[in-house]
């Protein structure tokens, strides 16, 4: 992997970083003359002198009192300390305090898909290859169409029905203090599995059956390939054709998406979230924005962004690691 | 004049194969059904006189049921929820086969200035998660489908001009294209003249299969309730049965009926376009490579969609990408 | 492959069959103890319980059982109860309480005492309950009065514009540019109450105080019912102007005070078993209130609130035998959902807010437009009025319950006044008016017999929520019989902002509650306040602007009922916020480990009342 090119990709990123940093400090402002209107309270009873002393006080308590240009510059020293902002709810906590709190949750169900789905998805989708034009394969081909048309909520909220609230196999909701009493002993994670079961099972279906379908894909495609046919020819056993050549070199493509999904590893959650009244990001997301709490909702965004910019980035570097051809022609593209 | 002659082939060709005419006759079936709903509903869930006891179970004359929060007819609904859908994704899929197309046709032909410009803006707009943003423009700026529209767009295009954009990196280097530029041809005419009919297969398949990928988006948006409150979507009936209390009361039909709503209309758009698929390129049977597209827009990441469509090698090209 | 994709499968399916096998422990289920289990559906707990902070969510809840005001505002009865302060009286010019023989104030006296111009304030004194006590076991004292009730006046060192609303009718004012002291308006034994003419002797010197308060019968309600006092032994060294109490980044030590609040209320918080889903309050065997046999007022011990984040799931948690009591109000939709359970019971209460319709009657100049301009004529306006039926929106919209409100918007009680009631009669007679009254403004009509003006059809959004959209779908239904047309229009984000401060919309929804505790400020607020207050339509009638000035500053209390009732009927005549309905509240508790719920109106099942009068049954849960 040429110096250079980590050094290309590297600079890059934080330069869409500055782009990503500007654009979410402009977003509430656009279109709106005075963002501060948002946080002042009712006038009530209070005279207008006294009325617009307390604008005032507002207006500097949230940082409007000064000019734009000077409002950005310290939205940007306030997040090289790591700052992302103070939420609006009681008690103003930080909004990487509430983040920091929600997204280990996030991750239990994202990372819990991934894994299913990825090694679920290896083992359907290379047994369908292998037996090609049998049963499993035509059934893994059906299973494909039928998934993809069936959006994971729709699924969640069918398995949330029937095997939640109907017949008592898994809470219905999340349980009250699944946070809260989580200290690491198994009957705390027992109640987490318990709990996450059913959101987990809704995403993965759709990410096993895609997963397994690349695979099948992939491994096909690959052992039509004439450095397999050589290897056959040289007498190669078919297990060590199949593992060694075929599946290492199918396994590419895979990655690819893996690394791209992770991207996708927090935002992606959101409605199954909402569903289950799992505490994650997602649902501190959408109070975020019933609450009109915009700095939540903007640290939030830029949370996001930065991560899916790192993934992006360590997933580049990692496949011009494993495929060399990449680096000396300069990237993914 | 020929492209119309070729468009009637297309719709014979699709009718032919098997899994097309399922499509196609689903789609019409859809298409009927949205266009004529105020005539073939039996009540009309916007007339408010209309209304009938809350909570009600399948039967006569309410063939699904009532709603238990409004005492709509839900069947009726389910009719009117196939305006909702199949009009946000046919124009959106329309609109992003636009967009992308010019973007890419743009990066791929237009210069080396245009390329890395188009590129870059397509690398900002990678990084940006697309559903925390929807929920944040609409926020600010007010639900409806045209926002959604909108930002779907905005959003869709990218990934259908990086592959616009390889394939017109192919075609740049073909003979007729080299002969056109020596015959002195100017830029602008070789694209449209040329290049966009060698690309119009692709369009044409990604609008189907996009479609189908935004219905199911849209959906999830309309779930989460950010589309327009005034209007019946599928996904807008799951959310009010959520919060209706479907779940608590066991009212499935609720629940499953939309749900076979957005099913029926993605098949029917996604088997239009495999059809396509293999109708352009008899070669490639099936590769499931498109299927895994529609996965990640259950998640409402469309990049990725799009991203998936060029990174991943062609089954018969294994290995060798385009150089950008 | 030799394993077989179906076994692995087959394993891991039976693992997770295994672990959702066992059992889920619902505390409550197993519970024999008298903890009352309360769901409550918000988007999170507050981890903070400064008292001043947030006025919604459970906040206002746990606060009001943690800490105390001086004295509790009964509404229905309009008077006082002692709380902090164990006896209290207005004082004549020459120091002399102001109380009638049986005790209770003399509204007469005050009202001849101060009504000339030659006062500009009343005293009043306080004396505060001995037994008074903080839950870290220091006493209750006067200095705890003065530090709250100086800091709520100091905009400098509070930095909450709220407190600044309660305390506006303390004459002890700061200057809020400089922070300094203009005017004191708070006296004890050692702030100057003996050199000001106030008596205190040094043996109650820790409990008695005076105010002075503005010449206004309602002045010292938010004062006593309202503001939460606060220990000075706590907050008292934390506070200042750099550091105020209502504060973005408090400092370390600030945060500690407030995420373990001190408080003087009947409950304490459990700050060990408190966490983000549960909050935990205990009793307090010492609080100073006690029940008319001597014993504690409160029976419950311990008292778990349970954060659900959407209201389906708290309902599904009650009727599983998860919580004892559901501290929101429950759609009628779900009635059903309680009749055939044994253990639960569902209980209704009437309503207080009532909702009404406000049309936009003064739209300022830059936003209106040829169909907002109709609005602005009142025969208009009565017309719509006419249409409205509340009986069938009440059936419709509540599944019947609710109750009907009078155009005065006062339904019942001391103000409730039946002649403001302009529009009465049967609907086919009052929808005949109506068109008659159209008839001759708008002729006219299109082919769906919606009428025109000016040759466009009238038509009007009505800005909402969208749970509201089915009223006013209903309104629609209602107000096509006169030809006028409404449609739903959504509110967005932030709707005072956007549209209604400034005036910028043709009609919307409020809900109006008007009782003798609120009055003063909700009708100014409502029908004379032209800035960002709940006057949506600018409504500027000097004559009904005078009036309530003068119901604002009266001393004699039958004077004010009377001036308020005016001022119900002069409203009523601008037809600007036409009354809907009064939405019943709806509630369910469970009765198998306690009994004895009570509802009064405006409240649901887990009030304080109840938390008196329960009893534990022993028993475990369902």
């Amino acid at each position: 992997m040429r110096k250079g090119y980590v050094l290309e990709r590297i600079l890059y990123t934080v330069f869409i970083f500055f782009i990503v940093i500007t654009l979410n400090f402009f977003i509430p402002r656009i279109g709106v003359e005075d963002p501060a209107e948002r946080y002042y309270p009712p006038q009530g009873n209070l005279t207008d002198t006294e009325y617009s002393i307390i604008k005032q006080l507002t207006r500097k308590q949230y940082g409007f009192d000064v000019s734009g240009w000077q409002q950005y510059l310290r939205y940007l020293s306030q997040l090289s300390r790591g700052d992302l902002g103070t939420s609006l709810q009681a008690g103003s906590p930080k909004v990487s305090t509430l983040i920091a709190q929600r997204l280990p949750w996030t991750l239990v169900l994202s990372l819990s898909n991934m894994l299913i789905s990825v090694t679920l998805g290896l083992l359907l989708g290379t047994s369908a290859a292998w037996n090609r034009g049998k049963f499993a394969d035509r059934a893994l081909m059906n299973a494909s169409t039928v998934m993809t048309a069936l959006p994971a909520f729709f699924l969640a909220l069918v398995f949330s029905l029937y095997m939640g609230f109907e017949w008592g196999w898994f809470p219905a909701y999340t349980e009250p203090d699944m946070v809260a009493s989580f200290d690491w002993s198994w009957r705390a994670i027992a109640q987490v599995a318990r709990n996450a079961a059913l959101p987990v099972i809704s995403m993965s279906i759709g990410g096993v059956i895609s997963y397994a379908q690349g695979t099948r894909n992939s491994v096909i495609a690959v052992s039509q390939e004439d450095f397999i046919t050589t290897a056959r020819a040289k007498g190669m056993s078919t297990r060590t054709v199949k593992y060694r050549h075929v599946l290492r070199n199918a396994m590419l493509p895979i990655v690819t998406s893996l690394g791209m999904s992770v991207s996708g590893l927090i935002g992606g959650s959101v409605v199954i979230e909402q569903i289950f009244n799992w505490n994650g990001m997602g649902t501190l997301f959408l109070t975020a924005n019933n609450t009109n709490d915009y700095p939540l909702m903007m640290g939030i965004m830029l949370f996001l962004s930065s991560f899916a910019l790192l993934a992006n980035l360590v997933t580049d570097l990692l496949y011009s690691l494993l495929d060399p051809r990449v680096s000396a022609g300069g990237g993914r593209r | 004049m020929r492209t119309t002659r070729r468009k009637n082939n297309l719709l014979a060709k699709i009718w032919h194969h098997p899994q097309g005419q399922v499509g196609l006759i689903l789609a019409g079936l859809l298409v009927f059904a949205a266009v004529a709903a105020p005539w073939i509903t039996p009540f009309d869930p916007y007339d408010v006189t209309q209304r009938a006891e809350k909570g009600l179970a399948p039967g006569w004359p309410h063939l699904l049921g009532t709603s238990i929060s409004t005492g709509q007819d839900i069947f009726s609904m389910l009719i009117y929820g196939a305006r909702v859908s199949l009009l946000v994704g046919i124009v959106t899929g329309l609109a992003i086969a636009f967009l992308g197309a010019f973007m890419g046709i743009l990066a791929g032909y237009g210069g080396r200035f245009w390329d890395t410009l188009i590129m870059r803006l397509v690398d900002v707009m990678l990084v940006i998660p697309t559903l925390p943003l929807t929920i944040v423009l609409t926020n600010l700026f007010g639900k409806s489908y045209g926002m959604i529209i909108f930002i779907f767009t905005i959003f869709g295009w990218v990934g259908l001009a990086r592959v616009i954009r390889s394939q017109v990196l192919v075609l740049k280097s073909s003979n007729y294209i080299k002969a056109a530029q020596l015959a002195g041809a100017s830029r602008r005419y070789i694209m449209f003249r040329h290049i966009l009919p060698g690309v119009s297969n692709l369009l044409i398949m990604s609008t189907a299969l996009t479609s189908a990928g935004i219905m199911v988006a849209e959906a999830g948006l309309s779930f989460l309730g950010l589309g327009d409150p005034t209007a019946i979507s599928w996904g807008k009936m799951l959310a009010e049965a959520q919060s209706g209390g479907a779940l608590l009361f066991g009212h499935w039909w609720w629940i499953i009926a939309p749900g076979i709503g957005i099913f029926l209309s993605v098949f029917a758009f996604m088997r239009i376009g495999l059809a396509l698929e293999e109708v352009f390129n008899p070669r490639m049977k099936r590769s499931g490579m498109l299927l895994r597209l529609f996965k990640s827009i259950n998640g409402s990441y469309i990049q990725e969609v799009f991203d998936a469509m060029d990174d991943r090698p062609e089954t018969d090209e294994a290995g060798k990408e385009a150089a950008p | 492959m030799k394993r077989s994709p179906a076994k692995m499968l087959a394993v891991l399916l039976a693992l997770a069959f295994l672990l959702s096998g066992c059992a889920s422990r619902f505390e409550r289920l197993e519970d024999v103890s008298s903890a009352l289990y309360i769901a409550e559906v918000a988007s999170s707990f507050p981890q903070t319980f400064m008292p001043w902070f947030s006025r919604d969510g459970v906040a206002p809840t746990i606060s009001s059982m943690i800490y105390s005001t001086l004295l509790s505002y009964d509404d229905i009865t309009d008077t006082y109860q002692p709380n902090l302060a164990a006896e209290w009286a207005y004082l004549d010019r020459q120091g002399q309480p102001l109380i009638t023989a049986d005790g209770r104030v003399d509204y007469a006296r005050l009202e001849e005492e101060y009504s000339g111009k030659d006062t500009a304030f009343i005293p009043v004194r306080f004396a505060l309950n001995p037994q008074a006590t903080w839950s870290d076991g220091q006493p209750v004292t006067v200095r705890d009065i003065v530090f709250t009730f100086d800091l709520a006046t100091n905009q400098k060192r509070s930095n909450h514009a709220g407190a600044l609303v309660w305390a506006n009718d303390l004459m002890h004012k700061y200057d809020q540019s400089t922070g300094r002291l203009r005017r004191q308006g708070i006296y004890t034994y050692d702030t100057g109450a003996n050199e000001a003419g106030y008596p205190v002797s040094e043996a109650e010197k820790d409990h008695v105080f005076y105010f002075e308060v503005s010449k206004v019968l309602g002045a010292i309600t938010p004062l006593v019912s309202t503001i939460l006092v606060l220990p000075e032994h706590i907050y008292g060294s934390l506070v200042s102007i750099e550091q105020p109490i209502n504060n973005t980044d408090p400092s370390p030590e600030l945060r500690h005070a407030y995420e373990n609040p001190v408080g003087c209320g009947p409950y304490q918080l459990d700050r060990a078993n408190t966490n983000s889903q549960e909050i935990v309050l205990t009793r307090r065997a010492d609080y100073h209130l006690k029940a008319p046999d001597g014993g504690a007022l409160y029976k419950v011990d311990v008292l778990k609130f349970v954060l659900f984040q959407e209201i389906n799931v708290a309902i599904y948690a009650l009727k599983k035998g998860h919580v004892d009591v559901l501290d929101a109000s429950v759609s009628a939709n779900y009635a059903r959902l309680f009749e055939h359970e044994p253990g639960i019971s569902l209980f209704s209460a009437p309503g207080i807010f009532a909702q009404t319709l406000v049309i936009n009657l003064n739209p300022p100049p830059e936003r209106t437009n040829a169909m907002r301009e109709q609005l602005t004529n009142p025969l208009l306006r009565r017309a719509i009025a006419l249409a409205i039926d509340q009986d069938a929106l009440i059936g419709y919209v509540l599944s019947g319950r609710g109750r009907k409100v009078p155009m005065g918007l006062v339904r019942e009680g001391v103000l409730h006044n039946p002649r403001a009631d302009l529009i009465q009669g049967p609907m086919e007679e009052r929808l005949r008016q109506a068109n008659e009254i159209l008839d001759s403004l708008y002729p006219d009509k299109d082919d769906k017999g919606y009428r025109l003006s000016s040759g466009s059809r009238l038509s009007f959004q009505v800005l909402g929520s969208p749970g509201e959209q089915d009223l006013i779908n209903y309104l629609q239904v209602l107000l096509q019989k006169i030809g006028v047309e409404v449609r739903y229009a959504p509110k967005g984000n932030s709707p005072e902002n956007t549209y209604l401060y400034g005036g910028n919309f043709d009609m919307t929804l409020q809900g109006v509650s008007f009782t003798p505790a609120n009055v003063d400020i909700m009708m100014n607020a409502h029908y004379c306040n032209l800035n960002r207050s709940s006057n949506y339509g600018r409504l500027k009638d000097e004559q009904l602007n005078a009036r309530i000035a003068s119901m604002r500053t009266t001393l004699n209390r039958e004077y004010k009922y009377q001036l308020v009732q005016e001022i119900e009927e002069l409203a009523a005549a601008h037809y600007y916020k036409l009354p809907l309905y009064c939405q019943d509240v709806l509630s369910a508790a469970r009765t198998d480990r306690f009994t004895g719920w009570v509802v009064s109106p405006g409240v649901g099942a887990f009030n304080m009342d109840s938390l008196s009068r329960l009893t534990p049954s022993g028993q475990k849960g369902r």
